[in-house]
């Protein structure tokens, strides 16, 4: 009688810990897979930019994703759409984001006559809801970006089609990038500023620092949350791999950029990416790692060195402006 | 038939657990087409309702199991069923911190 009583015992209080972890772990999967958009407050007409507002869809899924078509302005004044280059936002904010002065750098590459085409990928911004997936599905977006400026009815008509496509991306939109580069040939040169290697590394140091309730979340709920991510929403944050696949970016021109002291994604995320990135012969990459700088402030910090260092990468590596151009 | 009888908690266990990842996928397809706002609600509030569904049904399957059987078969089966309905929760204690 006395093991029986035992082994209802046990029963009960491992079905009570089960449900109460999986159920503490859902909370925090839709947590994750979600965040309330940040709206659009200045757009690049507050830069003195003339630009125009754009739909693109998203590839295989088509959700239709809010952005800006910014033409290049070249030295003499003319406009022009001949180098393009798709920007990316970092999570939990959108094509403006403010905290990282984005929009600034976007102006700044149209200036030096670099043509942008910016969005708010899926969830984020004035895009429709969507679950979040640190880059896993964000990379369709990236790759309905690149269908878009080659086949989708892209404003000023004048300025014809771009020649060639680049990419720059922030935080989780550098991994995303890295992710949709190494599937689509057409990107010619990346700048990849403060990406992760791995997003589950990342989020299960993360997660016991964010709180929900006014509480901290124990770490191990993390690995948990994850898989309660691909089972509740099938959100698989473990295939979010930039370390993976970034090899197949070579011969193409990588540029990698990270603050020094950013303790959101640890430096060594950079150092996995730089050695992944450079195992093939053919590959080209670069490394420029920012003193006394946090998480995805590197333009904030620098600023014209930044800019200078950008530009020049994609000068070398799209080549010289070829448009004849339109006058502003 | 006894053997059976006394490996009926475990049997109910990988059922309702069955039951309740299919029917939170079914309700994912059917609410994702009111877009994802409504899905992710849904999908968390069948989730965990139905947690507290199998949780009850599962606590009703092993009194009436421990009140009619009292062979030790069926104690060893409680004891697997106890180590089937913790594991999840061992696993991921086991991974973590991840390496």
């Amino acid at each position: 009688m006395l093991r029986r009583r035992a082994v209802a015992g046990l029963l009960v209080l491992s079905g009570l810990l089960t449900l109460g972890y999986l159920g503490i772990s859902s909370y925090i999967a839709e947590q994750l897979v979600y965040a309330t958009p940040n709206p659009i407050v200045r757009t690049p007409a507050s830069l003195g930019l003339r630009f125009a507002n754009v739909i693109v869809p998203s590839r295989d899924d088509q959700i239709s994703l809010r952005g800006w078509f910014i033409p290049g302005v070249l030295p003499d004044g003319r406009l022009t759409a001949d180098r393009t280059i798709v920007v990316v936002h970092g999570t939990r904010t959108n094509r403006e984001s403010p905290g990282d002065h984005l929009l600034e750098l976007t102006g700044e590459l149209a200036r030096h006559g670099l043509a942008v085409l910016s969005f708010d990928m899926r969830g984020m911004g004035e895009s429709p809801p969507a679950p979040l997936s640190m880059g896993n599905l964000e990379q369709r977006d990236v790759l309905g970006a690149i269908d878009f400026l080659r086949t989708g009815q892209l404003p000023f008509p004048e300025l014809g089609r771009p020649r060639i496509v680049g990419g720059l991306g922030i935080s989780m939109g550098a991994a995303t990038l890295l992710l949709a580069a190494a599937r689509e040939p057409t990107i010619q040169a990346v700048v990849s500023d403060s990406a992760y290697a791995d997003a589950a590394g990342l989020l299960e140091r993360e997660i016991p620092k964010r709180s929900v309730g006014g509480g901290r979340i124990p770490g191990v709920f993390a690995p948990s949350a994850l898989v309660m991510g691909r089972i509740l929403y099938g959100v698989d944050l473990f295939a979010a791999r930039p370390v993976d696949s970034i090899a197949s970016i070579a011969p193409r021109p990588l540029l990698l950029i990270h603050g020094a002291e950013d303790d959101y994604v640890p430096i060594s995320n950079v150092q996995q990416l730089e050695t992944a990135a450079t195992a093939p012969a053919a590959a080209r990459v670069s490394t420029w790692i920012v003193p006394k700088t946090r998480h995805a402030q590197a333009f904030k910090n620098t600023g014209s060195a930044y800019v200078t260092r950008v530009v020049g990468f994609f000068d070398a590596a799209l080549g010289a402006d070829r448009a004849v151009g339109l006058p502003a | 038939m006894k053997l059976l009888r006394a490996a009926q908690p475990v049997f109910v266990l990988i059922s309702l657990a069955a039951i309740l990842i299919a029917l939170t996928a079914i309700a994912r397809a059917i609410s994702a087409r009111a877009g994802f706002l409504v899905e992710r609600e849904v999908v968390l509030l069948v989730w965990l309702a139905g947690l507290l569904a199998v949780a009850a049904v599962f606590a009703w399957v092993i009194r009436r199991s421990l009140r009619r059987d009292d062979s030790s078969l069926s104690l060893w089966f409680m004891i697997l069923t106890a180590i089937l309905l913790g594991s999840p929760l061992a696993l991921m204690l086991l991974q973590h911190p991840s390496p």
